[in-house]
């Protein structure tokens, strides 16, 4: 019990780290006492100030949100699924954004204002489809079904978006820093659009916590508790869809964030009680995401680096020393 | 020892609330009748387009523990599964204090009957304190935090399931005996008058077994309706103060054990040459193990 204050302790320090390094660091270096003074509204007007609010701020926070969202989408998957390999990709999301951003990308390049919306878009149709499938017919709404229906989704967009690639090769490139996964300096703009398919998701995400808890007891237990687990695992996984959505509408496909650390938090508070691993997951996934966007914009600039492979750099070594340790 | 003679003996540690064994219990000579909690008639529950329940009935008073017991396949557990509002039934009638179980949300239905499993999930990490803090969330809107009163609730959850004192231990470190009763917490601490568990007994040693038949009992004695799911005859007939069998999918018995566990319904039911005993507090049950009469011990 003691160790869970402890850990998310260090949780909020390193996202409080990784918001400062975010804010601070970039082609212009500007020192973190100045950025804590901007933040507190005691900023001396100038370059630096503007740098910070009109760039990096909503830079950093779009960094704070997606890593958030894609954290809690993976945690509550996990618990609603009783499925440690799920994550916003076996609902069919990640299949269904990469495949509508892929299309704006190849067949409207002159359009890439409405990438997100597209990602959105096929992202949710994703989903309706996995959840469709899963609760027709016979015992509908089971784990294996909604698995199963999910990798056949994702087996799907992803043949459609491969097809595309294959189809136009010369316009592939464009597509690859979507792919990959990565925030862009673009102001607040995205955010103003994508921000309801987030608050939804987190709200409906925090009512989730304590019928996620009665879930992890079994469906026997949440129905003796007055629960319906199927209803919990489609709410779960409405939840988790706009959550992921959103995040790929705004930062390309980050899979590997929802699945890793939910496990992470897990490992280090000794605990799968959601009480802790969904606010810690998405504590986490935002200190994870500003640090990591940190990173691939910082260490080989002025070039712009996809934030992807520097998360899984900065997630996999931690996560397998947890694993050995846990093991 | 003949069947009749034996049960109808003196009791021992596993005492019930109404009445000696074999000697009718009528409402002149024990505590007043108490209402009736629930009532089920004529349940019928097909899965997969196999019927499983052809007719079956059943009801539970406040105070009496009642004994499922039948065959494998019987319907045992999806009788009392049906009746909790946890399985769908085709036809029939399930009523809670006079209301139909189809009717009611499953919040209200929490709070008139909680339901153990014969094995949940042990999630990793998770203390018996915050398990049975679960069991006491049906009453808790959403987001809504714990008060001092549930905190209380809470604890006597724990007193009256006997796991206080390994409150602080995680699930995964626990016995199977020590994990079931945290399970019959988890059920008190819904805080309903009826507890209904399915074959509680059914993984445990004999200590074990006896640590939770006591408990159950004791809970019997608080005043609970206890239904109990068991392949234990034996120990279906020194706890439980009415017996029901259940075979191919209808209730073909209610009544006492000394009753409906004769010689020749353990034949009819089970195939078993059998029968039950009872000796200064001691159930046992006879069974002639090989069909061709020979035995190893002498």
């Amino acid at each position: 019990m003691a160790r869970r204050p402890l850990v998310f302790a260090a949780l909020l320090l390193a996202l409080a780290a990784a918001v400062i390094a975010s804010l601070a660091l970039g082609a212009v270096k500007v020192p973190a006492a100045e950025v804590i003074d901007i933040l507190l509204g005691n900023g001396r007007g100038g370059s630096d100030q503007q740098i910070i609010e009109s760039l990096r701020l909503p830079r950093t926070v779009e960094a704070m949100i997606v890593g958030a969202a894609l954290g809690i989408a993976g945690a509550i998957l996990q618990g609603a699924l009783a499925n440690p390999l799920a994550s916003p990709d076996v609902i069919g999301v990640t299949g269904g954004a990469g495949f509508g951003a892929i299309l704006i990308i190849i067949l409207f390049p002159g359009s890439i204002a409405l990438l997100p919306v597209g990602a959105l878009f096929f992202g949710l149709l994703a989903a309706t489809l996995v959840f469709a499938f899963a609760w027709s017919g016979r015992n509908r709404g089971s784990t294996g079904k909604v698995i199963l229906a999910g990798i056949a989704m994702l087996s799907l967009f992803t043949a459609g978006t491969t097809g595309l690639l294959a189809a136009y090769p010369e316009r592939a490139p464009s597509a690859i820093f979507f792919i990959a996964g990565g925030l862009t300096s673009s102001g607040w703009q995205e955010l103003q659009t994508i921000w309801p398919y987030f608050a939804v998701g987190f709200v409906l995400a925090a009512c989730l916590i304590r019928p996620l808890d009665r879930l992890a007891l079994g469906d026997d237990v949440a129905a003796s508790l007055g629960s319906r687990p199927q209803l919990i695992r489609l709410a779960a996984g409405i939840a988790a869809a706009l959550l992921a959505a959103a995040s790929a509408a705004i930062a390309g496909l980050l899979g590997f964030l929802g699945l890793v650390v939910p496990h992470v938090v897990r490992m280090a508070g000794g605990t799968s009680s959601h009480t802790f691993v969904v606010p810690a997951s998405g504590v986490g996934g935002a200190a994870l995401l500003a640090a990591g966007d940190t990173l691939a914009r910082t260490l080989r600039a002025p070039i712009e680096m996809p934030v992807g492979p520097f998360m899984v750099l900065l997630g996999v070594p931690l996560f397998l020393w947890l694993l050995r340790k846990a093991v | 020892m003949a069947y009749e003679e034996g049960l109808s003996r003196d009791r021992g540690p596993l005492q019930r609330g109404h009445g000696p064994m074999g000697v009718a219990s009528g409402p002149l000579e024990g505590p007043p009748v108490p209402a009736q909690l629930l009532e089920a008639h004529g349940v019928e529950v097909e899965i997969a387009g196999t019927p499983i329940l052809r007719g079956a009935d059943l009801s539970l008073k406040a105070g009496e523990l009642t004994a499922v017991v039948g065959p494998n396949g019987a319907g045992k557990s999806t009788l009392v599964r049906a009746v909790s509002g946890l399985q769908k039934m085709a036809a029939g009638s399930v009523r809670w204090q006079g209301r139909e179980v189809g009717e009611m949300r499953g919040r209200e239905l929490a709070g008139l009957r909680a339901f153990v499993p014969q094995r949940m999930p042990v999630p990793a990490g998770i203390t018996v304190r915050e398990a049975v803090t679960i069991g006491c969330s049906a009453r808790l809107r959403p987001l809504r935090r714990l008060t001092g009163a549930d905190h209380e609730g809470i604890a006597r959850a724990m007193e009256r399931a006997r796991v206080t004192h390994f409150a602080e231990r995680t699930l995964t470190t626990l016995s199977g005996g020590e994990l079931q009763r945290v399970q019959i917490a988890i059920g008190l601490a819904q805080e309903a008058p009826v507890l209904i568990a399915d074959e509680p007994t059914s993984q445990l040693d004999l200590g074990a077994t006896i640590g939770v038949a006591s408990l159950l009992r004791d809970l019997v004695g608080e005043g609970l309706a206890v239904l109990l799911v068991v392949h234990d005859l034996a120990l279906a007939a020194a706890i439980a103060d009415t017996v029901v069998v259940v075979s191919e999918g209808r209730t073909v018995a209610t009544g006492a054990a000394e009753q409906v566990l004769s010689a020749e319904r353990l034949s009819a039911v089970w195939d078993a040459d059998a029968r039950l005993t009872a000796h200064e507090g001691r159930t046992a049950l006879h069974v002639a193990w090989l069909r061709d009469g020979t035995i190893r011990v002498p």
